[in-house]
């Protein structure tokens, strides 16, 4: 396996404002990464470095072992988060051009280009001019143009974002098919399209880099049995239930070593417990939940999901 | 497709037959000419200048009809009247180019880069592997070649009907003063394609470049002794050029040299903002 990029320490400043401080990560050739985090995170910044449209303040990037200078140009195709096209072109015109911009010749750049609005479902509005498509429309186009030089690396911000959940099925598939083809570099402040397509994820926070690693591995590593508890609305359940995290939050501060519970939060009625232990956690549960006669409505065992360990990651 | 196969750096080379930079200039002067002609510039940019063009003669000839027609003139004072010579009418009209002309291309020629920098379009064309001078270089020339053409179009309507009307002048005279007047507009073209570059602003980039040719020609015309080899003379010339010989030889060449380093210095200057702003090296 060899490193397609590795970037080192890149940091982006504008005037006061860090917007990205010092980041490592490094893509596979093959991969399929996101770069994930909220809005403001810097995921934009990153990628517009990373094409070379932004000059980074300090770090390196390092294209199949070379500083980049601007070369890396040619390996990437790009699409921005909402990209800007020529109107008065039509669509097929469009891809034509950027073929060529990369060095094509007229009849091939032509050949791919109708390949291309074919693949992405733009066909029939080859020849319309772009100032009449709609937004998920030009989201299509802006990836057949990406593609037109058959990049070795697609980067692509926040794709689906702006599209309806039809739209973004459909661009999602189109994703998978390419990802067998090509290294993917995309960006997203939604967990599960990460999670459908990438093998590897990078969770940026203010700029710096919370979390990175293959998605499996993060998944195993950071994957904690819980107990979810929902009681009756009456009185005395919820008494009960407060005094008993009280309780366990507690034993928590006194020996957090011995504990059979490492977090209790309780949360429009629910209660969630992370567990160390999950037989004995339950077991002990139980006991209590009988001998005080407590009316259960719902109790659930299960493990943390990603989307838990991104919130707390984000948001901590 | 053969794409997925090594990844040392000639593996693009083996997917398609590449063009050179050449030829990626090449397609993008075709695409600033295509966007040209479908805004219909490349039609009524050369339409203004042959009516600039035809008008001069044209009213020149009719003038003392005017003047006769209104009638309260005195007696005599029409017939008296030095006709005017053909080299005369011909200098007029470069002066109608000089003002209108001047303005019309300003204003064609203004949001040529911070056009599609502001809306975006751009970027994705600044992130395709293309060098900062075929860009800027590719908008240049398709603003020379609506430039020339309507200059040429223009003067040479203006031409034939001075001869037909008035008088008629040498071909050589003409083409002298065109291609001095010529470097006059190339000057106030390339000076707008860099305050497009410099400014998010048309308005301001037209505004920008008008002065700066307003100034040159001012300080030329105020000192004519000590600035005659600046780029500011060259109108003076063209007009000389039609209407006599040139006098001032050594100045003359000089203010072509200083026009023609201006435009380089423009281009130049163009080019490392696009690049400072952008950073795509
Ligand atoms: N040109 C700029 N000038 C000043 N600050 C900027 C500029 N571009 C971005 N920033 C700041 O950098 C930070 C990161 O912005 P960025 O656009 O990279 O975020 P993002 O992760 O792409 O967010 P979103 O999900 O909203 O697109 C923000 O705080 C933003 O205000
Ligand atoms: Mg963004």
């Amino acid at each position: 396996m060899t490193a397609l990029i590795q970037v080192k320490g890149l940091t982006k400043s504008f005037g006061t404002v860090q917007a990205v401080t010092g980041i490592d990560f490094t893509i596979e050739e093959g991969h399929c990464v996101a770069l994930l985090g909220p809005n403001g995170a810097g995921k934009t910044t990153t990628i517009r470095m990373i094409t070379g449209l932004l000059k980074q303040t300090s770090g390196q990037m390092i294209f199949h072992g070379a500083e980049a200078d601007g070369n890396q140009r040619q390996l990437i195709g790009y699409l921005p988060q909402s990209p800007a096209f020529y109107n008065w072109m039509t669509g097929l015109e469009y891809v034509i051009y950027a073929g060529r911009l990369c060095g094509m010749t007229a009849v091939d750049a032509k050949k791919k280009a109708k390949e291309l609005m074919e693949r992405v479902g733009l066909s029939h509005a080859a020849k319309r001019k772009i100032g009449g498509y709609s937004g998920g429309m030009k989201q299509r186009l802006g990836l057949a143009q990406a593609l037109v030089h058959s990049p070795k690396l697609l980067v692509m911000d926040e794709p689906v974002s702006a599209l309806d959940p039809l739209g973004r099925r459909e661009v999602l598939g189109l994703l998978r098919e390419l990802k067998q083809e090509t290294t993917v570099l995309f960006s997203t402040h939604v967990l599960h399209d990460a999670e459908e397509l990438c093998d590897d994820v990078i969770i940026i926070r203010d700029g710096g880099i919370a979390l990175q690693g293959a998605i499996s591995s993060i998944r195993e590593e950071h994957r904690k049995p819980i107990i979810e508890l929902q009681l009756e609305e009456d009185d005395q359940s919820q008494r009960w239930l407060s005094s008993y995290i009280a309780q366990m939050q507690a034993a928590m501060q006194r020996n957090a070593e011995s504990s059979l519970i490492m977090e209790a939060v309780l949360n429009d009625n629910i209660a969630r417990f992370t567990v160390k232990e999950i037989e004995a956690a339950r077991q002990s549960l139980l006991e209590d939940l009988t001998r005080e006669r407590v009316k259960v409505r719902r109790l659930e065992v299960g493990y943390t999901s990603l989307e838990d360990l991104f919130m707390k990651v984000v948001t901590a | 497709m053969s794409v997925s196969a090594a990844h040392n750096g000639n593996v693009e080379k083996r997917s398609f037959n590449r063009t050179s930079e050449i030829g990626r200039f090449a397609a993008m002067v075709e695409k600033e000419l295509l966007e040209l002609l479908r805004s219909f510039k490349l039609l009524w940019v050369p339409l203004v200048f042959i009516l600039l063009g035809i008008m001069q003669p044209v009213s020149s000839y009719f003038m003392p009809i005017i003047l006769e027609q209104a009638g309260n003139l005195p007696e005599g004072v029409i017939a008296n009247m030095p006709k005017p010579q053909g080299a005369e009418v011909l200098a007029q009209t470069l002066q109608q180019f000089g003002t209108l002309g001047v303005l019309v291309l300003a204003l064609v020629c203004m949001g040529v880069v911070s056009g599609e920098r502001n809306s975006g379009a751009a970027s994705l064309i600044l992130v395709k592997p293309i060098s900062l001078y075929s860009y800027i270089g590719s908008k240049w020339t398709a603003m020379l070649v609506l430039t020339w053409g309507s200059l040429a179009a223009g003067y040479l309507a203006a031409w034939y009907y001075t001869g037909l009307l008035i008088g008629s002048v040498p071909f050589k005279d003409i083409v002298s003063s065109l291609l001095i007047y010529g470097l006059w507009l190339t000057l106030l073209v390339t000076l707008t394609v860099f305050f497009s570059t410099m400014l998010k602003s048309p308005a301001g980039a037209a505004f920008s470049s008008i002065g700066c040719i307003a100034v040159f020609s001012l300080l030329a015309g105020i000192f004519p002794k000590q600035l005659g080899w600046s780029p500011g003379a060259l109108s003076g010339f063209a007009y000389q050029a039609v209407s006599a010989s040139i006098m001032k030889g050594d100045y003359f060449g000089w203010a072509i040299v200083s026009a023609l380093a201006i435009i380089a210095g423009a281009l130049a200057a163009a080019v490392w903002l696009l690049r400072r702003s952008s950073s795509v090296e």
